[in-house]
Order: structure tokens, then sequence, then C-alpha cells
């Protein structure tokens, strides 16, 4: 049985710049899975290639079991929202759900208007708020009753408030629909709420891959008296070492428990540990911005 | 999907509906003065074959009574071009500016379907609203067409057939440019000028050549006041045929008149003759037909490089 | 009942939930016959991802504390009152001991705590390795 979203050694390359390179992951069926990593990671890339906008310049990948280049109807049953949430600014509300009513063959009409709310029906996109205009976003993407769905950075232009709402509706309808949701986001605040597996991108690949209480119970935080840094049984590997005067603090992958009573061991929060991730993915040397119509690299 | 493309383009197709009707009032507004001079003049009875005495004053009078206007409805030429291009060019190139063709190309239409439904429901609205032109300029320059003919590019131009076939030309032009230069600005400036270059090139290298072209010989200095042709060449050929050029007439002229010698009996004398080379009247429809075939076999061409680069160019 | 989640605790959400559960089962908020709040009304509130809160109740089911009925909802099956309450007071006795002899070695509550937390840590552990 095939992943919703599987990709082998996928890679893409910019005008010889690569912005995802090797990267093999699986978001199995029926999961939320946070895809993340430092801007420039190559997320929105991934997000981009998985719905056929881009060719991938080596490796493959398949969604729902379909090459998203060859196959329109594997397209179809994917609800996309890319960064910035595109929707046609002149149209109001209704048209925008008529408009994915008319380009879509599996059209949910009743799911979608009770997303939305209350939102008024008469309201041209132009001049909804933010949080608005992802929620309609959303409830374009859903009302397809997609098996896939992929939201590339949605709680960027959002207010803490708006990114819980946008939350609140998103996981309702996955609750609806049961569809596998890809959530491309460096804002990791939200991100446990939400995911079940988190994929962590850096250059060079996938860094980090597992479900949150996986990646939780692997991880500790060891405070001790600073030293020389030695084998600690228990401990995989040291992902980030911090020392403040005498004392030392250690993020480590364990393989078993740390039972060296020279070290407090204590859990460390999903949020903590994924930015101490990301502060240690080597980010190529900064380049001039690229041009405008070039912004996947997100 | 038909409610889809009206509603992102029903601006553009009011516009070029507009633009129609406005036309077709200035028309019936410009027309009725010339109909009524036409009738008024019996001009008619000085058309060929039946040709009257004093006719060539009367055609000379209607003529440049309405010079002026006839003038301006040239610019009619303009239209089926900026028709197809303002809907062309925006159709993909706006969609890259917004970043919609993100929302368009990931629904349950493939970019291919959407690109040929977008296509083929506009270009029915430009082919419907150039021929509408068309028509307006058939029967506004009908007085026109019955003293000069309608081969010359002045009336062949606005007429006929080969005006939806520029529009839908102008059209395919404006998709291609927006999808590879995704600017809109960009995508019209560029269409416009390569739908000029393509529009004067096949009218000045091709259409003079569609069929043999007729030649008139006539002795004497210049040619005959009117023709309902399409005048291609008008020269001074020698004996042999060969063509004499303006700078060795002139100087024949000067020539004859230095001598007392009428220069037309000069000429007549040396054996030159004025060969009148054009494209009879008669040959409209086939012209209008090949020129037509010509401008719909390019639009497709260029839609299916457009269809091509759709499907296979990273968005 | 309404559930609160706290992201810095580094406990698995859907423990989270059990956990707040078993509280509520304690200190007698919950009682048997109680119904949990359905899957989509806890999404609908704390937007969260239903798969989580489906994982709590079926590990709350499996300790057989609630029980399914499909259509209905999920019901509180068997409460929790603690068959341990008499050792309470045993258990507390041994730890005020603990704490005057650790007050003696001149230790102040901040290092007490930090011993405390980071020995129960361990403890656990232990009992999990």
């Amino acid at each position: 049985m095939s992943a919703p979203l599987e990709t082998v050694a996928l890679g893409k390359r910019f005008r010889g710049r690569w912005a995802l390179r090797d990267c093999t992951l699986r978001a199995p069926e029926q999961t939320v899975v946070g895809l993340t990593g430092p801007n420039g990671a190559g997320k929105s890339t991934l997000l981009s290639l998985a719905v056929g906008l881009l060719e991938p310049t080596e490796g493959t990948i398949r969604v729902l079991g379909r090459d998203p280049r060859r196959s329109a109807d594997a397209i179809a049953e994917v609800g996309y929202v890319a960064q910035d949430a595109p929707l046609y600014r002149s149209f109001t509300v209704a048209e925008t759900l008529e408009f994915a009513r008319a380009t879509n063959v599996r059209w949910d009409g009743a799911l979608a208007d009770e997303l939305l709310g209350g939102l008024s029906r008469q309201t041209r996109v132009s001049a909804l708020t933010p949080g608005e205009r992802s929620r309609l976003a959303l409830a374009v993407a859903l009302g397809k009753r997609p098996g896939l769905v992929l939201l590339d950075e949605p709680f960027a232009r959002l207010d803490p408030l708006a990114a819980r709402a946008f939350l609140q509706v998103l996981m309702d309808g996955v609750a609806e629909t049961g569809a596998t949701v890809v959530i491309a986001t460096r804002v990791v605040t939200d991100i446990e709420r939400a995911c079940e597996r988190i994929v962590l991108l850096g250059e060079g690949g996938v860094r980090l891959d597992g479900t949150v209480e996986e990646l939780l119970e692997s991880h500790r935080l060891l405070t001790g008296v600073r030293r020389p840094l030695g084998r600690i049984r228990g401990v995989e590997e040291i992902v980030r070492a911090r020392h403040s005067g005498r004392q030392l603090t250690l993020l480590v992958r364990t393989n078993g428990p740390v039972l060296d009573p020279t070290w407090t061991v204590e859990p460390i929060g999903l949020e903590e540990l994924l930015l101490a991730y990301m502060a240690t993915v080597e980010l190529p040397t900064p380049r001039p911005p690229e041009p405008s119509r070039l912004r996947w690299h997100g | 999907m038909a409610w889809v493309i009206w509603r992102q383009h029903r601006l553009q197709l009011l516009a070029v509906g507009g633009l129609v009707l406005l036309v077709a009032v200035a028309a019936v507004a410009t027309a009725l003065p010339v109909r009524a001079a036409y009738h008024r003049q019996a001009l008619s009875s000085c058309l060929p074959p039946a040709l009257r005495p004093g006719c060539e004053l009367i055609v000379g009078h209607f003529r440049s009574e309405f010079a002026a206007r006839a003038a301006v409805a040239r610019w009619l030429i303009l239209l089926p071009g900026l028709a197809g291009v303002l809907i062309g060019a925006p159709l993909l190139a706006r969609e890259f500016e917004h970043g919609t063709y993100r929302l368009a190309w990931t629904q349950g239409i493939s970019r291919q379907r959407w690109l040929l439904s977008k296509t083929a429901l506009l270009g029915l609205a430009v082919v419907a609203a150039s021929l509408a032109l068309a028509g307006v300029a058939m029967w506004w320059r009908e007085p026109f067409d019955h003293v000069d003919g309608r081969m010359s590019p002045a009336a062949f131009d606005v007429e006929g057939i080969v005006v939806p076939a520029y529009a839908l030309f102008a059209l395919a032009v404006g998709i291609l440019a927006g999808l590879v230069l995704r600017r809109t600005l960009a995508a019209l400036s560029v269409a416009a000028a390569a739908f000029v270059a393509v529009r004067l090139g096949v009218e000045k290298l091709l259409r003079p050549r569609y069929l043999p072209p007729l030649h008139q010989v006539a002795s004497g200095l210049s040619a005959p006041t009117r023709s309902r042709g399409w005048v291609l060449d008008n020269a001074l050929v020698d004996t042999l045929g060969r063509k004499i050029t303006t700078g060795r007439e002139d100087l024949a002229v000067l020539h004859a008149q230095r001598a007392s010698v009428d220069p037309q009996q000069y000429f007549s004398s040396l054996g030159w003759r004025r060969v009148i080379t054009f494209q009879p009247p008669d040959r409209f429809w086939v012209f209008q037909g090949i020129e037509a075939a010509i401008f719909v076999a390019l639009a497709a061409v260029v839609l299916l490089a457009a269809v091509a680069l759709v499907r296979r160019r990273p968005a | 009942m309404e559930f609160h989640l706290d992201p810095r605790s580094g406990l698995p959400m859907y423990l989270q939930i059990v956990q707040q559960v078993k509280d509520a089962l304690r200190l007698g908020l919950l009682d048997v016959g109680d119904q949990l709040p359905t899957v989509r009304e806890v999404v609908a509130a704390i937007g969260i991802n239903p798969n989580t809160v489906a994982k709590a109740y079926r590990e709350l089911e499996r300790d057989g504390l609630v029980v399914a009925r499909p259509g209905r909802g999920t019901f509180v099956a068997s409460s929790l009152g603690s068959p341990s309450v008499e050792h309470h007071d045993a258990l507390r006795r041994g730890l005020l001991a603990w704490l005057r002899e650790a007050q003696r070695a001149g230790i102040d509550e901040e290092s007490i705590r930090a011993l405390v937390s980071s020995t129960l840590r361990e403890a656990l552990d232990r009992r999990v390795a």
C-alpha cells in the first residue's frame, strides 16, 4: 500500500542552486504531518513538486500513488493551498466557491459551507482579513474532499488568534474527511496540536522524521557540571551543547534511559526541540534575493 | 467552466463588445452622408463598364469630399489585432503576476484543458466580435468599394473573413507571450509587435503573390487614374521590358521639353510603355480565403506551442 | 469537560488528555456513566488533531476506564477512586520526614524541587527501561 505522499531521493535545482535535495519521506495514510525546517530548506519546493507545478530534477515523487506531472486525476484529489493563499481578488466568497465547484469533478459544497461558517458570501476576496482569506482557501481545498491536503505556510500571515482559528477549521475538516495532511511551516508554535508526525528538512535532505511521541521520547535535556564530553550511556547523538559558567546543557537523542547520576535528565518540549534542530541545520551562504517570481524556496 | 471564463474575462469581453457597438454607431452616423452623396451624384453610372462623360470629375469630387472619413476608417485595421492581444496577453500573464496559477492549475482540470477551454471560448468571442466589425466595415465602405474596389489594403484589411483570422492570431500570440514572459505589460507589447510584424510581412511579401498578378499596358505618360484592382506596380518599361528608373524618366521628360516635343509622343517614339501590375478585383474572396487560412494556421501553430509549453514548463 | 494542553510539558498531547481524564476521575469530576466530549467537539474547541483525541480515548478504553458506544459517544465505565488512598497518609508522613532532613542539611526550596523532579523522572525512566 503506497502512502498518499511518497518521495525517493527527490531533488530540485533552480539555475544551479539546489532548492531541495535527497529528500526521501512518506506521509502515511490519515496522518497530519508537519513539514518544517529553516527558510530555504525546500518545504515549498517539495509541495510545488507534489502538485505538479514543478518537475523534479532528480528522484521520484508519488502523490496518491501517481506521478503528479503525468496525472491530472491525482491533482484533482489533492487540496493544495499555496503560499499566501492565492485567490482571485475580484471574486466574492460565493464566486470563489462557484469557481471551485466548476473546476472540480468532486465538490462537496456543504462541507465548504460548513467550514466557512458565518463568513459573508458577498464579500470580495480583496476585502477579507488574512484569517478569513486563509479560511476561504482552506474551504476550497477541503471542499474537493481530497485524499491529501498540502498547506504551504498557512500561518505565515496570520496573527496567533487567527492561526488558532485556522487550525480549528483545518482539524475539523480533517476529522470530517479523514485526509492526510502535510503542513509546511516554519512556525512551530502550534505544530504539536495539529501534527502527529514531524519531518524536518535541512540542507542535504531530511534531518528528522518521526511521530511526535517518538521525537519527544527519544530526546532529553541533560544538565550537569561542565566537563569534557565523552560517551554517555544511553545517548545516541548530541544535537546541541550549550554552556553557561560551569553548567553544561546538552540536547541529546537517546537510545535508552540515561542513568548517569551526574546528569539531571529532563524531557524537552517539541517546539524547543525543533528550534534546536533548525539552529543546527547547515544553511547555504546568503545570496541576493531571487526574482520574486521564484518564491518557492520557502 | 464557461461561467468561470465569463467571470474572469467579462470586463475584457464587455469592453470588446462595447467597442464594436461604438464602431457600429459611429459607422451609421458617418455613412449616411456618404451614401446620400453616392446616390445623389449617381455614381453608380460612372462605374465601369458604364462610363459617361464627366465621370472623372464626379468621382474625383466624391473622393476628395470623403477622403478624411475613409482615412479615419483605416484605423479599423487596428481593432481585431488589439482585441486579440488585449484578451490573449493577460490570460496567462495575469495568473502568473497574481500567483493565481497555483490555484487554477491545482484544481480538477488539467492545465492544458484549462488553457484550451479558455482559448476556445474567448476565441469564439473574439471571432464573433471581429466578424461584426468586418460586417460594419463592409457596409460602411460599400460606396467606396464600388468606386475603388476592395482589393487594396485599405479595404481588404478591414473586410471579409481575414478580420476574424487576424484577431484569432493576435489572441494566440498574446497567450503565448503571456506564458513565456509572465508579465502582462511585457506580453502585451511583445505580442503587439509580433502581430504587426507578421501582419505586415504577409501583406507586403505574400499577399501580392497569392496568384500571379495581371499586367495592363498603357501607352503614355501616366497610368489610368482609376483601377478597381490592387495596383502592385506601375512602371515605365522599354522595348525589352526593362524598367526605366524615375531618374531616367525625368531626364527623358526634360529632354523632350527642351526639344519642344510632347513627352508622351517622345516616349512612344522610344517604344516606352507604362505597365501596370495589379491583382484584379474579382480575386477578392480567393485572396481573403488564402490570407484567412494562413492566419488561422499560424494561430493554430502558436496555440499548439502554448499548450505544449504550458504542459511541459515548470510553473 | 475541557482539556488544556501544555506544549512545553514534553508529554505527548494524547497522554496529556489521558492524564486529564484520569485526574478528573480521581478528583470525582467525572463519574461512571458520564459522557466524554466527542472527538469533533474537542477538535472544534481546542484545534487539535482528531487522531490525537481518538488515540487518547483508545488508550483510556484499553485501561478499561471508558467505553465507546458506536454512534453515541464515549462514556466513563469505571471510576478511579484510588484504592491506595489509605496509603496516602503514611506516604505523606515519610515525605515530611525526608523534607525536614533536607532542610537540616541546608538545602533550599528550589534545590529540593529540582532534586525531587529529577529523581522522579529517573525513577520513571528506569521503570520504563
